[in-house]
């Protein structure tokens, strides 16, 4: 059995910046990620990460912008760690090689982003999270850190209500292998495929969560999904705000700037969730054009699109069929974001003995009901390093702990079992139904009716998931029975979501209750937490750490 | 639109890759990787292929599409399929094969970490550097790379020797040698100078043609080719080659083959020419070894030489 002192899952930004510093207390550190690390989500994000680095600007205003963007559920304490130690971060970025887009005089360029009272988010062009991978990604070789590259973690091992290690599936050939360690760091990203519109990776189907679950950590606030308003009809690839922000027009079927009867003041540049809920009105209320509205953009001149937006245009013409500068291009709203994820401190502390979260995966809560565009490349950051600081001081406190004797004659079971099975069903048929269910029930607009629906279709589709197989029956690279193990997680994610989400009798941030259309702050200025109990889930709440703002309507 | 779509697939426990075909209705819009897609979650959960971001910029997906590299995640299906009435989809070459469309990438990798991958920077306590926009500049391009190995795919020299570092890693290279922040410059590029380094690239062009984000590996090599000579990389048969180019046209006006080789093979260059095989290098100028007698227009040859010559003083 292979040992380590840490073991991260997960090589997106958060991951790599924990395997890091893990690595530079001195420790052996292994990276497990299911995709090699420059292919992971964070990739893709585009426009930049915030930090008040300018002398006008202070991490109090960006704490206070937070705060007010999460609909006052975010965690202050938590709020205040982010943003107070950006800039240090920001600067160990650069000292690593990260480049960024530079101003006139040669430092940091700052844009502004949506929600924010200054311009302070940092950015590379329009690739920014392809800048920042691969910048850890050299970290990672830098530091030796030991890497399981497409290996697939299928359980965290917990006993005693301490962490001893994990189990993955080595995909190139099919076989199991247990990695025994102190510590081990959850950073296996978002849930945003649990929805069929999504701007998330193939990849992004919550893995860490549901195992995090399953090994005794409990989940918060997974009612919370951002809806972006701008993404692509048929894939969900992400139309960055910036087309808004230069001046591109929403319109219905009949050619009319819609967003006027909405936000009579901002248009098209209100807050994503309010464009969202008026885009899918207008679908809903049969103004759309085949589920879809259109974001016009011919007004703005093939010149300024070629020079403003060049990524839009190209996404267009590639992704959609479409050329920006001759027809509108359909959108629709996406699920983008995923706010909830494992409990954790500001340390990425959970409450299993040895285990750590960080990035999308983790809820602290610094993103709260509605998180900022350029706060989650930061809270990969802030909170990777805090992470992996923490877990190599539990390496260095404690002693590693049995690895259990049947875990993996466990796993290797129940993976058995699905490939040995001789009939059943497909995971992708059971999968597309899952998302069928979450979209049509826990989408921008939420009922009771709705979500209890939702939640039944779940329940039968986790039966029936009891029966799934597998047509591939090969050892190597076998991508069918990751489909089929990431169906598990789908399925156990979208239960406790839908659940989170029946229970919270309010609108708050990007969750909105048609039944219950206002905030409500005396009863639900707290958190959904969930553990897994006796084979159902058990729910509790707790309240929202409060130390500097008094919750204010929020308006801009 | 039903297409034909010819997938060449390979099962490592079947001696022999085979092709098989499918037909998939494609609507407008779709990419390869949605058909990819299509088929395995229907007709055929048994192929294998990678992806993540499908949004062409994660470099999971390439793929020989019709013969030629393609991200599948942004090649457009109707385009293609009217032209040639079917899709050919097929693994990288130059990669070895694991199963049906993926490839090993462990030598990609491996080709990635022999060029140090990560920046020494030259002042580790330096809380912020400024950095003037054109410098940034000079490593944009390469700093573009996905990883998506196309480059390495359709390499040449790659095809002949293994053991080349290839294109990908050359534009990596360059990401660090061309950034004012490095502090080991000479060093990186005594190490690209030497055997299998950027010197044995014959300038294809393959790589920047098929780069799919425009990445531009090959302009990487010639900076860092030119950069050697600068700093005075040049013992090592690629900077003796160039720079006893640059000296017999400039005495003879063709190139004195004798003279070359042995100029090449040992003998150690007056660091006054440099400057003229680096400025060649950079704006490619460097003639085919083509032998010609004539040397008529020794004149114009000279002219050319002081007009290099100024330019680089110019800067
Ligand atoms: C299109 C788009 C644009 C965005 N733009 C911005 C932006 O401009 N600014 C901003 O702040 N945020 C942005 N975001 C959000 C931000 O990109 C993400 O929140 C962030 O990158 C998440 O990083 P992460 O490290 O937590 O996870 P990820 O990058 O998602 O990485 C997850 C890792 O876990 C691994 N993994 C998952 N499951 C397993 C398993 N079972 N076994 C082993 N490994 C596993 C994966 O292989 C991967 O390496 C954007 C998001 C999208 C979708
Ligand atoms: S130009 Fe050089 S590196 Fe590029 S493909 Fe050709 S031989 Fe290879
Ligand atoms: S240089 Fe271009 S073709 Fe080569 S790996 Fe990078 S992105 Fe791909
Ligand atoms: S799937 Fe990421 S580049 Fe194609």
């Amino acid at each position: 059995m292979v040992i380590h002192d840490v073991i991260v899952i997960g090589a997106g930004l958060a991951g790599m910046r924990a395997a890091v510093e893990a690595a530079r207390e001195g420790l052996n550190v292994a990276v497990v990620s299911k995709v090699h690390p420059v292919r992971s989500h964070s990739v893709a994000a585009q426009g930049g990460i915030n930090a008040a680095l300018k002398e006008t600007d202070s991490w109090e205003d960006h704490m206070f912008d937070t705060v007010k963007g999460s609909d006052y559920l975010a965690d202050e304490d938590a709020v205040e760690v982010l943003c107070r130690e950006a800039p240090a971060d920001i600067m160990e970025l650069e000292r690593m090689g990260a480049v960024f887009s530079r101003d006139d005089a040669g430092k940091i360029a700052q844009r502004p982003f949506g929600g924010a009272g200054y311009p302070r988010t940092c950015y590379l062009a329009d690739r920014t999270g392809h800048g920042l991978i691969h910048v850890m990604y050299e970290q990672l070789a830098k530091k030796n850190v030991y890497l399981y590259d497409e290996w697939h973690v299928v359980e965290i091992v917990v006993e005693d209500k301490s962490v001893r290690g994990v189990i993955a599936l080595e995909l190139l050939t099919g076989k199991l292998h247990r990695l025994h360690s102190k510590a081990v760091v959850i950073a296996t990203g978002g849930y945003g495929r649990l929805f069929n519109t999504t701007t998330n990776a193939l990849s992004s189907t919550g893995d860490g969560m549901a195992l995090a679950l399953r090994a005794g950590a409990p989940l918060m606030d997974m009612e919370f999904v951002q809806f972006h308003p701008t993404t692509l009809k048929r894939t969900g690839i992400l139309m960055t705000e910036g087309a808004r922000g230069e001046g591109g027009y929403l319109i219905n079927k009949d050619g009319e700037r819609f967003m006027k009867r909405y936000a009579p003041k901002t248009l098209e540049l209100a807050s994503r969730d309010v464009i969202s809920r008026a885009e899918q009105r207008e679908i809903e209320e049969g103004r759309g054009v085949d589920g879809c509205v259109l974001l016009d953009l011919r007004h703005l001149g093939e010149e300024k699109i070629n020079e403003r937006l060049p990524q839009i245009r190209e996404l267009s013409i590639n992704f959609a069929g479409k050329d920006p500068v001759r027809e509108p291009v359909p959108v629709k709203p996406g699920a983008h974001y995923s706010m909830g994820g494992i409990w954790t401190d500001v340390d990425g502390k959970t409450p299993v003995s040895g285990l750590f979260a960080a990035g999308e995966c983790a809820c602290l809560s610094v993103h709260g009901a509605n998180r900022l565009g350029g706060n989650s490349l930061l809270e990969t950051i802030v909170f990777g390093r805090r992470a992996g600081s923490a877990a190599a001081g539990f390496s260095f406190e404690n002693k590693l702990r049995v690895f259990p004797e049947d875990a993996l004659k466990d796993t290797a079971r129940g993976i058995a079992l699905i490939l040995n099975r001789a009939e059943g069903e497909s995971a992708s048929g059971i999968l597309k139904e899952a998302r069928d269910a979450v979209e049509g029930h826990c989408w921008v607009f939420r009922t009771e009716a709705g979500l209890k629906q939702g939640l039944l279709e779940i329940r039968k589709l986790k039966e029936r998931y009891e029966g799934v197989c597998v047509t591939d029956r090969g050892d190597g690279f076998n991508t069918e029975l990751v489909t089929a193990l990431e169906a598990g997680y789908i399925l156990e994610l979208s239960e406790v979501m839908l659940l989170s989400a029946l229970n919270r009798t309010e609108s708050r941030g990007s969750h909105f209750r048609t039944d219950f259309p206002e905030r409500n702050d005396r009863e639900w200025l707290k958190h959904t937490l969930i553990y897994k109990k006796d084979g159902g889930y058990d729910i509790r709440y707790r309240d929202v750490v409060m130390t500097k703002f008094k919750p204010e309507e929020r308006k801009y | 639109m039903k297409t034909k779509f010819k997938i060449r697939r390979s099962d490592p426990l079947k001696a022999e890759p085979y092709w098989q075909a499918y037909s998939v209705e494609v609507k407008e819009g779709m990419t390869v990787l949605d058909a990819l897609l299509k088929i395995s979650e229907g007709d055929d959960p048994t192929l294998s292929f990678r992806r993540s971001c499908r949004s062409a910029i994660c470099g999971s997906c390439a793929l020989t599409i019709n013969g030629f590299p393609k991200l599948a995640c942004s090649t457009q299906i109707l385009p293609i399929a009217k032209e040639t009435r079917e899709v050919t989809v097929e693994p990288l070459s130059n990669h070895q094969v694991i199963k049906d469309l993926v490839v090993d990438f462990t030598p990609f990798w491996n080709k990635m970490e022999k060029v140090t991958p990560f920046l020494l920077p030259a002042d580790e306590t330096r809380k912020e550097w400024v950095i003037k926009k054109e410098d940034e500049k000079a490593i944009d391009r390469a700093q573009k790379c996905i990883m998506c190995g196309s480059c390495n795919a359709v390499c040449n020299s790659l095809d002949v020797d293994p053991n080349f570092i290839g294109p990908a890693a050359s534009a990596k290279a360059w990401r660090f040698v061309g950034d004012v922040r490095e502090g080991h410059r000479k060093k990186r590029l005594e190490r690209l100078s030497g055997e299998h380094g950027v010197w044995d690239c014959v300038r294809c062009v393959h790589c920047t043609e098929y780069c799919p984000k425009d990445a531009a590996p090959l302009e990487a090599i010639e900076r860092l080719r030119a950069k050697a000579i600068e700093e005075g990389v040049v013992e090592n048969p690629g900077a003796k080659h160039v720079l006893s180019l640059v000296d017999s046209i400039k005495r003879v006006g063709r190139l004195d083959e004798a003279a070359m080789t042995f100029k090449t093979l040992g003998f150690l260059r007056s660091l006054g020419m440099i400057p003229f095989g680096l400025k060649m290098e950079i704006h490619g100028k460097l003639p085919h070894p083509i032998i010609f007698l004539a040397i008529e227009g020794m004149k114009e040859v000279k002219k050319i030489y002081s007009a290099v010559e100024k330019r680089r003083k110019k800067g």
